[in-house]
């Protein structure tokens, strides 16, 4: 009986000194690992409306810097719009927004930049997805996601869609695109939920604000 | 108790001959899920040697209150914390490496080894003994991922650490890059190993 409760005991307090231990470092990097994340998103924001960042030390400070100056963010339809604008600060140059669906393993999160008469693709890039890597991660490589730049917002074919994923190599049709050898099932999934979240950003698209409807 | 073997004993049985791979063939899941890319088999192996050196280490310095009962609750808390920890540093420190491990970290957890160690070794042995059979396991094993990995990314992606190697008309296997790949090589390897040093691994009893 004794050495039951001592087994309980000990366990008590190993597993709070433990907990405590561990809450310790994660509070400790906890700021770090929040301004990573703000830092990240940043990044994917501005790289999705094409706008470039000076890469070399100090390379966060200079991207919360140039978000600062050059992107505003606004809600619209239930998400976030992120503007940019060019170096005056007046000139739109494009809107960004983010975009998630179903992937093969998990659910993938995207970045979307269109021009700023909402006519084409300026950049899309996966920050989350929990793909195969090596297979499906490969979404987030710059040879998949810069086929998109430029992709008319124009919808073709049957199914009417923004762009199909086809065999690599086999694209020659106005909207496809190759798909990512050996990862079919992320192709697809990708292929739904853009074509998708295209669909609803442009049907709800920031054209007014534009003047241009 | 029996005394511990002298360090350099247990440096050769971690890394070579109790090699889990070879000797043992367990930690398979982590061998076919990180090793077809050689950088995140480099910090999957890295968060590895940390979290086993050290479980090792902390298991046996607890070893003299543990009760038996409860030792593997105590041997499961004290291996999740420090992955935890590995989770996080790397998370504060290299986020980019991070990005690119995903979920494999906290698969450390279930790394069977770490916790075959801390059982069949650390729980019986003084804590430097411990530590350092912990830590060379933990490289024996490493080696191998690492061996793997590097085959894996040559003949899956033409590359090693994302450089090119191959000449430029060369087609990717890519199968090497999915799960049976890992099967491939993990068999011709062992096989290869077992068969070029036949006394090392011969069964017990055989020797």
């Amino acid at each position: 009986m004794k050495e039951r409760i001592f087994s309980v005991v000990y366990m008590f307090f190993l597993t709070l000194v433990f907990t405590s231990v561990v809450s310790l470092v994660k509070h400790v990097n906890a700021e770090k690992i929040r301004l990573n994340e703000e830092v990240k998103l940043q990044a994917v924001v501005l790289d999705a409306l094409g706008i470039k960042v000076r890469s070399g030390p100090l390379r966060n400070e200079a991207v919360t810097a140039l978000f600062g100056e050059r992107v505003r963010r606004s809600e619209g339809e239930g998400r976030a719009i992120y503007t940019g604008y060019d170096e005056t600060g007046e000139e739109i140059v494009g809107y960004a927004f983010p975009a998630a669906g179903p992937g093969f393993w998990g659910p993938i999160q995207a970045m979307v930049g269109v021009d700023a008469g909402v006519t084409e693709v300026v950049g899309v890039s996966f920050p989350r997805h929990s793909e195969t890597p090596g297979l499906g991660a490969r979404m987030t490589e710059p040879q998949f996601r810069d086929q998109f730049r430029g992709l008319p917002l124009r919808k073709s074919g049957g199914d009417a869609v923004y762009f199909r994923l086809v065999a690599p190599g086999s694209a020659d049709r106005p909207g496809e695109l190759d798909a990512i050898t050996g990862a079919t099932m992320t192709s697809k999934a990708i292929e739904r939920f853009l074509n998708r979240e295209l669909d609803s950003f442009v049907a709800a698209a920031p054209r007014s604000r534009t003047g241009r409807e | 108790m029996p005394a511990p073997p002298p360090n350099r004993e247990i440096i050769r049985n971690g890394f070579w001959a109790e090699n889990p791979i070879f000797r043992h063939t367990l930690g398979i899941c982590s061998t076919l899920a990180v090793t077809n890319v050689v950088a995140n088999t480099l910090v999957m192996d890295a968060g590895l040697i940390f979290t086993m050196a050290l479980s090792s280490l902390t298991v046996s310095l607890l070893r003299g209150v543990t009760p038996t009962r409860i030792r593997m609750m105590v041997q499961m808390l004290v291996i999740a914390s420090y992955v935890i920890i590995v989770d996080i540093m790397i998370r504060a420190h290299l986020p980019d490496i991070s990005e690119a491990l995903g979920p494999y970290v906290g698969l450390i957890i279930t790394n069977c080894i770490v916790m075959g160690r801390c059982e069949a070794f650390a729980r019986s042995n003084p804590p430097l003994p411990s530590f350092v059979d912990g830590l060379a396991t933990a490289l024996g094993f490493s080696s191998v991922l690492l061996v793997i990995a590097l085959v894996r990314e040559t003949l899956g992606f033409g590359s090693v650490l994302g450089f090119r190697v191959m000449p430029a008309g060369f087609t990717p296997w890519t199968i090497m890059i999915m799960a049976p790949g890992a099967f491939f090589v993990l068999g011709l390897l062992v096989w290869a190993v077992r068969a070029r040093f036949p006394q090392v691994f011969a069964a017990p009893g055989k020797r």
